[in-house]
């Protein structure tokens, strides 16, 4: 009986991993009730307002912030963007220490952060601080549950840096703002809109050359070009075995075309109304483009198979891919590295977004100016107020310096006022790249919470011999008004559009997939639209109606 | 307890604290083998008996920070949610028919296997075959779905084998076409575990009393009924109990392999319910669900190998309990 019973336990990987999740926070049952409550309020009298001795104020913050060490605790995970060890053995917060006379006692994850996060939380033991990369749904739903601190009115008493980027752009208050109107964490904010671009076309623009074609405009241009990679043998040897267009996911090739289309495959901003891609008619001639070029092995026939970056670097390090769409730095800059002395002519370019055959023609694969992630507080931290100058220190000039460019006189000289990279940074001799030496002096601006500064990228790309930037294309094409906006949903709303999107995304992944493969016709699209109607799409686009016109009205 | 005699309960009250002081000093006479035991029922009863509490936010609107007890009652909205859902009975059938089949020719060919073994008279080339078999066990499932895709691809050797003697004209795109995934998965699963559940049939066959196959070659019995009279009801009782056991699982499909295999293209028949809840519940964080659809899973789970047990017990007085 018990082997039976334990050999059940142990098939139900599911309900396994939900007890370990229950089990974890059995412990936390009795300050559970409690957690709502921020457990000191902030800003009582007689707290350690007093400004300290012998301080100076760094943008209206005075520092040091507090007189005595303070020690406080921070959750991140230690994998992917942040590379290295423990934080505090890079220099720019040892630095911040000494500056702020606060001690970050570092809590890494050593797992996938996602999984790591929700542990995390479910365990009901927080740190002080939180670092997250999805808080733009997550702080709303954590902080709904008691386990985030609203942040206004610190903001508005302790944090001068962060209200000042907040009045000088409006924009981003509504970004961060939960449908309940609190802010529950401070973002990475990139503030020039060049630098808002994330992934854009990519082009063998040495095959174009080769093959005498020139860099496509229009979605009639890249079939050709695709064609033309496919039956030329751009790669010279003798064999068709070019994969003209190459990808990890459908998403992908989507970011690529459906604007051209006037559509996005997910929701999206039309005259003021929030839309569905796949539940607009338009969204068939996307398809239908899509399935000519799987009929005709433009697009990679292995594309639902091969999900893998590693597959896709494999495809274009052999000298086989001719297009695809990605990040500047991990696709273009990697691909480039990789091949650097081992062709020679290798070569990509970006390419503008294309326009489609109704005129349309923009660019939606971009960011926020205030990201998804940064750092949260905990509604147990004991320390809201130092809490928040501390967090406010990351935005001041003095932080955003140290999370950019790390230590002066260690990382970097000041050259006539600009911050300049040393030699060893840019070109470190040690064995490592040099964003992986700069990650060991700092944080790296774009990942934390702070603000990304411009001259980070620039000096990098041209420490890499890329002296154009591939983004600058993509400011006039920018479409602040298409993309739909960080919206955020109430419980009630989540309620409702949840269960109903679980369904529609695994009918529309089936159907668009089996449309593009030619295994199911898209003559009759309406068909789809009917169903999706059916499955309540409708229902689904109201919710994000409120919610767009909620962050509208903010 | 009703309305008893005082007499009887006083009776009884005698008896019983004879009875418990009898199996007291039965316990002190055996304390150390008691003290042995107690760290197993421990176990149980902190790893097993205890988290299953954790299966009532099932019922409820689970929030970390509330906690289990905090979290307020839903009653079966959860299980609601999941019933309703569209795509629920594709779910339930896709998961059935995955098991079924796995079932169906996992379970005999493993069993055949170890027949065939057993028959071998080369005790060398018998430890051969059976450690090429076990190795697919010991690869994690990582690579053996690498592995799998590279088999399937139009390129791989699944495709130039069937090319190569002329089954088919055009390479297949396994992976992408609904109707191979449950092939898929099935005959993976039998490539990796075939070794390793026979290992449970070789050593019931090992049991057998060698003295019954003397006799029955002095009797004249051949190889064949030496099978059918003394192999097979030898090891009757074990594949019994084994395919009980597999019939209380029948719900629970491999997600992970799923998860690692599936794509949009194949979602008709390879979706299951786990896959489902890790989309939708995990991904999510919708603990509560989750727990519903999995504490779903495990009823109809328990109820099968119930089934299973009565029927065994009824029909071939071997059974579980």
């Amino acid at each position: 009986m018990n082997v039976a019973k334990r050999k059940l336990a142990l098939l139900l990987p599911v309900l396994a991993l939900l007890v370990t999740l229950v089990s974890a926070c059995g412990g936390s049952n009795n300050e559970g009730g409690n957690a709502a409550e921020p457990s000191a309020s902030p800003g009582t009298p007689g707290g350690t307002s007093a400004p300290v001795e012998g301080s100076r104020s760094v943008g209206g913050l005075q520092v040091p912030i507090v007189a005595d060490k303070l020690e406080l605790s921070l959750w991140s995970p230690s994998g992917g963007n942040f590379r290295g060890t423990n934080f505090n053995e890079k220099y720019s917060f040892q630095q911040m220490e000494e500056n702020t006379n606060i001690h970050i006692d570092f809590q890494h994850s050593t797992e996938a952060s996602a999984e790591a996060f929700s542990l995390l939380m479910s365990s009901g033991k927080l740190p002080d601080i939180i670092y997250n990369d999805l808080w733009g749904t997550d702080s709303g739903k954590y902080g709904a549950q008691g386990a985030l601190l609203p942040l206004e009115d610190l903001i508005d008493k302790y944090a001068p840096n962060f209200k000042k980027l907040l009045d000088d752009h409006p924009d981003i208050r509504g970004q961060i703002t939960s449908p309940e109107g609190h802010i529950y964490y401070l973002p990475n904010l990139v503030l020039d809109s060049q630098d808002l671009t994330q992934m854009f076309p990519q082009v063998r623009s040495d095959w174009v050359e080769k093959l005498g074609l020139s860099m496509p405009q229009t979605t009639e241009d890249w079939y050709n070009m695709l064609k033309a990679f496919r039956e030329q043998d751009p790669n010279g040897n003798g064999k068709k075995d070019e994969i003209p267009l190459v990808t990890v996911n459908l998403e992908n090739i989507m970011m690529l075309f459906a604007p051209a289309f006037g559509v996005e495959y997910g929701f999206f901003v039309d005259n003021g109304e929030v839309k569905f891609g796949p539940d607009d008619p338009r969204f068939k001639e996307v398809v239908a483009y899509l399935n000519r070029l799987y009929e005709e092995q433009l697009l990679d026939p292995n594309y639902l198979v091969d999900t893998t970056f590693q597959t896709l670097t494999e495809k274009v390090t052999t000298d086989v891919a001719g297009a695809w769409f990605g990040w500047s730095g991990s696709y273009m800059g990697n691909f480039t590295t990789l091949m650097e002395g081992k062709h020679d002519t290798f070569k990509i370019a970006a390419a503008i977004p294309p326009k489609g055959p109704n005129g349309d023609q923009r660019h939606v694969s971009f960011r926020w100016q205030a990201a998804a992630h940064g750092l949260a507080v905990s509604s147990k931290t004991a320390h809201p107020e130092e809490v928040m100058k501390w967090l406010d220190y990351q935005y001041s000039e003095e932080g955003i310096l140290l999370n950019n460019f790390g230590v002066e006189g260690k990382s970097y000289d000041l050259v006539n006022g600009e911050p300049v990279y040393k030699e060893e940074v840019t070109h470190p001799t040690n064995g490592l790249t040099n964003t992986q030496e700069l990650l060991n002096h700092t944080i790296g601006g774009g990942s934390w919470a702070t603000v990304a500064d411009t001259r980070y990228a620039e000096q990098i790309r041209e420490a890499n011999g890329q002296t154009e930037n591939p983004l600058e294309i993509y400011k006039d094409y920018i479409d602040f008004d298409a993309k739909l906006p960080p919206v955020q949903f109430t419980a009630e709303e989540n309620e409702i559009v949840v269960p109903l999107m679980a369904d529609i995304q695994t009918y529309v992944a089936e159907t668009v997939n089996a449309q593009i493969m030619g295994r199911q016709s898209f003559d009759d699209y309406d068909k789809v639209i009917k169903q999706l109607e059916q499955m309540g799409i409708g229902e689904v686009l109201k919710q994000y109606q409120t919610a767009y016109e909620r962050f509208k009205g903010e | 307890m009703a309305v008893p005699v005082n007499a009887i309960k006083a009776k009884s009250r005698k008896q019983r604290t004879k009875r418990s002081s009898v199996s007291l000093k039965r316990m002190m006479a055996n304390r150390y083998l008691y003290l042995m035991l107690l760290p197993t029922v421990l176990y149980f009863l902190i790893f097993e008996y205890k988290p299953m509490y954790g299966a009532v936010i099932a019922f409820k609107d689970f929030n970390p920070f509330a906690g289990v007890a905090g979290s307020p009652w839903v009653g079966f909205k959860n299980f609601e949610k999941f019933f309703e859902s569209y795509y629920f009975f594709r779910l339930l059938k896709n998961t059935f028919l995955m098991s079924f089949y796995s079932l169906l020719f996992i379970f005999p060919a493993s069993l055949a296997f170890a027949l065939l073994l057993n028959e071998l008279r080369i005790k060398k080339l018998k430890s051969f075959l059976q450690t090429v078999s076990y190795l697919p066990h010991f690869i994690s499932l990582i690579v053996i779905c690498g592995m799998i895709i590279d088999f399937t691809k139009p390129g791989g050797i699944i495709n130039s084998l069937l090319l190569g003697i002329g089954i088919i004209s055009e390479p297949i795109q396994f992976l992408i076409q609904p109707e191979w995934f449950r092939t898929i998965y099935v005959g993976s699963g039998m490539w990796q575990s075939l070794g390793w559940n026979s290992i449970i049939y070789l050593a019931a066959l090992s049991g057998i009393n060698p003295s019954l196959y003397e006799a029955a070659v002095v009797d004249g019995a051949g190889r064949w009924k030496q099978l059918t009279h003394i192999t097979l009801p030898g090891i009757l009782p074990t594949v019994l109990i084994l395919l009980i056991l597999n019939v209380g699982t029948l719900l629970n499909v491999g997600w992970d392999k799923i998860i690692l295999l599936y794509n949009p293209g194949t979602y008709v028949t390879a979706d299951v319910i786990s896959t489902f809840v890790y989309r939708r519940g995990v991904m999510e964080a919708d603990y509560s669900f989750s727990a519903a659809v999995g504490l779903f899973n495990s009823v109809i789970n328990f109820t099968l190998l119930v089934l299973a047990n009565r029927i065994s017990r009824k029909t071939t007085e071997s059974s579980l309990w």
